[in-house]
């Protein structure tokens, strides 16, 4: 009840004002705990031109555990686990970082800003991480790649 | 190791890695009573190390105790193959380091068992003693002397927010123990009126209202269960359901580092290498942090002192000594008055209630009743007991004549005020023997009270009277016999039957009133003297009394 509450606060205020390059919408009418949100890559980086489907899954003790983010588009980046559930933890995102004030639109804000400037220390996905590091031409071209195949 | 750190703004540091460590805290750093905080020393890393125990760092960041199921298997998996994957590589990983990886992650990757009630019940202080009957000698000393001053304790589930919910359910039942239903609206209002604080210190009032409404929401109830007494169950299953009691502590926190960050000349020179946003961010705010030294200082601050609280913290730790150190956080200057005290013992990374006899809520009511002789440690006589037995706890007001025997049976289940029959509906038989009793006695008694209490007897003339009329329509025919049979001494046959020791305790006894007739105590007392008048009384002190009257007369 408090907890919807907040969500419909949250809901209210994300679709009045999106943030830059988000489209959210609730996935099923019925739920408000599952947000679909439509994130454009950013500019200046590879992931531009790419539509990137995110899930948003807000547990039911929320705001007090942080939402569950999920890439259903694949995406080659060091922060999302390239396996078919496109997990991302990071930063806030973590349980014992999270923070009850946090609001999903700041998490969506971060969530856009790892995809302009990834986090290669903070990887899950060290492989990719390391190909960040050390050649970051391939690194662009896997992504740009990646983008045309799966993000279109 | 700092300079890794602001490579990303996201990158957050685990709270436990702050070298912030408050003056005196060390002291009470106990590892091995503590396995949550045991941590292993990461050397510090060389520059040619730096890349590596970046990664390390990643994978700390990655494996905090309670949230390691939040991190899908298969990262983890990749974590620990990408992780051999580097070793193999040998680049800088010599195996000691490597080893010293594992057993950080293993550490940190340690998950005490939480468990028990989120709040639990009030118990006996020995429990604790008995807990550490075979621990070191320091802590059985310090346990055992335990018990002396604190009667008893309530444990908090050790979840990192013990401390905060710890304090947080004090501060609500110093209140109900306060008694005082004004307080509550009173708090409301100071605590509404700190909204603002929050909002100048950044927080969106949109967000801060969710958190700040349920404690509000809380004080209301408590204040409605002042009034029927279920004040105490209201707040324990308050602070037992998980998910409100996360929007009290989470109001807490709230107010805590707004005001910190509002009042940064109080704090700022505690805080080792960090500001206070950074401090309130990384300390305070997320769900998973624990109270520390200086947030307990602001939370006294911002919520007790200007309440009239007193806290008071024991530290049960090695430290040598027989008694556990404690701690007292007056409420200094913020409150000229006092309304109670919240006690918490601190073990090394846990906090827990305890209370001292007095804080405890009253035994019995503070005039005893006949009627409630077994009384039971903690629970609230004062709001359990039914409107008759209450009325025949007033002293002045007890129709319960020492003198007139047949109220003896009757007046367990009589309703004093329920009944006023006038007297031309008593039956006759059974006002006789009402008159018969020992009624000039009486009178006399309660015409020559001294002058200095005449305020406190009713009309002298009337009382009898008022007696006989009010009650006489509950003297049944049964409470007449019972009159006949128990002539010799009609109070010692009452299931009501005092125990003997108990009038010694009756407070609000000064000598006037113990020699009274109106002192029921004397029911057990077959050698009871009323006071009497005697004329040399009024002459042998002429100055004080003998002006009085004059004055008065």
């Amino acid at each position: 009840m408090a907890a919807n509450k907040r969500i419909m606060k949250e809901l209210g205020e994300i679709n009045t004002n999106p943030p830059p390059g988000c489209a959210i919408r609730l996935a099923k009418e019925d739920d408000i705990n599952l947000w679909d949100v439509t994130m454009d890559g950013p500019q200046d980086s590879p992931y531009t031109g790419g539509k990137f489907h995110i899930q948003i899954v807000l547990p039911k003790e929320y705001p007090f555990k942080p939402p569950v983010l999920t890439f259903r588009t694949k995406i080659y980046h060091p922060n999302v686990t390239n396996d078919d559930k496109g997990a991302m933890c990071l930063g806030m995102l973590r349980a014992d970082e999270w923070k009850p004030p946090n609001k999903i639109v700041d998490v969506l804000k971060l969530v856009r800003a790892v995809l302009a400037a990834p986090q290669p220390d903070d990887a899950v996905e060290a492989g990719i991480a390391n190909e960040f590091k050390t050649d970051r031409k391939a690194f662009d071209k896997t992504a740009q790649d990646w983008v045309k195949k799966y993000a279109k | 190791m700092a300079s890794q750190h602001q490579q990303s703004s996201y990158h957050h540091f685990h709270p436990q890695y702050y070298v912030y460590q408050p003056a005196g805290q060390q002291l009470y750093h106990d590892p091995a009573f503590t396995p949550r905080e045991y941590r292993l020393q990461v050397p510090q890393p060389t520059p040619e190390q730096q890349q590596h125990q970046a990664f390390l760092t990643g994978l700390n960041q990655g494996s905090f105790r309670p949230q390691q199921q939040q991190i899908p298997i298969r990262v983890r998996q990749q974590l620990h193959h990408a992780r051999v994957a580097m070793a193999s590589e040998g680049q800088h990983a010599g195996p000691s380091e490597e080893e010293l990886a594992e057993m950080q992650k293993l550490s940190n990757e340690y998950e005490p068992e939480v468990k028990g009630p989120l709040v639990g019940h009030r118990q006996l202080t020995t429990n604790i003693t008995a807990e550490y009957a075979s621990a070191d000698p320091v802590y059985i000393t310090k346990t055992e002397h335990l018990p002396e001053k604190y009667s008893h304790y309530r444990t908090v589930r050790g979840d990192g927010a013990c401390g905060w919910r710890a304090i947080a359910f004090g501060y609500f039942e110093t209140l109900v123990h306060c008694g005082d239903a004004n307080k509550f609206l009173e708090e409301e209002a100071r605590l509404c009126s700190l909204g603002n604080t929050c909002t100048a210190a950044g927080y969106d009032q949109m967000l801060y209202e969710d958190f700040a409404d349920e404690s509000y929401a809380l004080l209301r109830k408590l204040m409605t269960g002042l009034q029927d007494g279920t004040a105490e169950s209201v707040l324990f299953e308050a602070f037992n359901d998980d998910n409100l009691q996360n929007y009290i502590i989470t109001h807490m926190r709230t107010l805590t580092s707004a005001w910190m960050k509002t009042h940064p000349q109080d704090y700022s020179s505690w805080l080792l290498g960090q500001t206070i946003d950074q401090f309130c961010d990384q300390m305070i705010m997320p769900m998973t942090s624990e109270l520390e030294n200086l947030s307990l200082t602001a939370l006294k601050d911002v919520l007790l002192a200007p309440a009239g609280i007193t806290l008071e913290v024991v530290y049960l730790d090695r430290s040598p000594g027989v008694a556990a150190n404690m701690h007292r956080f007056d409420p200094g200057t913020a409150a000229s008055f006092d309304i109670g005290h919240i006690r918490v013992l601190y073990r090394p990374g846990h906090y827990d209630i305890m209370y001292m006899p007095q804080d405890l809520p009253p035994v019995s009511v503070p005039v005893q009743t006949y009627l409630q002789y077994a009384s039971q440690p903690y629970h609230e006589p004062a709001y359990d007991i039914s409107m008759p037995d209450f009325m025949t706890a007033i002293p002045g007001m007890s129709f319960a004549n020492p003198h007139q025997a047949w109220v003896g049976s009757s007046y367990a289940d009589s309703d004093f005020f329920g009944s006023s029959a006038p007297v031309q509906q008593c039956p006759q038989p059974i006002s006789a023997p009402v008159i018969a009793a020992p009624q000039p006695q009486l009178q006399a008694a309660s015409v020559y009270v001294p002058a200095a209490t005449a305020h406190l007897v009713p009309p002298p003339t009337q009382m009898p009277e008022e007696l006989v009329i009010r009650t006489v329509p509950h003297a049944s025919v049964s409470s007449h016999e019972s009159f006949a049979l128990h002539t010799a001494g009609p109070f010692r046959s009452s299931q009501w039957q005092l125990q003997a020791n108990l009038s010694q305790h009756t407070p609000l006894q000064t000598s006037i009133f113990r020699n009274s007739h109106f002192n029921t105590a004397h029911f057990l007392n077959p050698d009871f003297q009323p006071e009497e008048w005697h004329p040399e009384d009024e002459y042998v002190t002429p100055n004080a009394r003998g002006s009085k009257n004059r004055s008065s007369g």
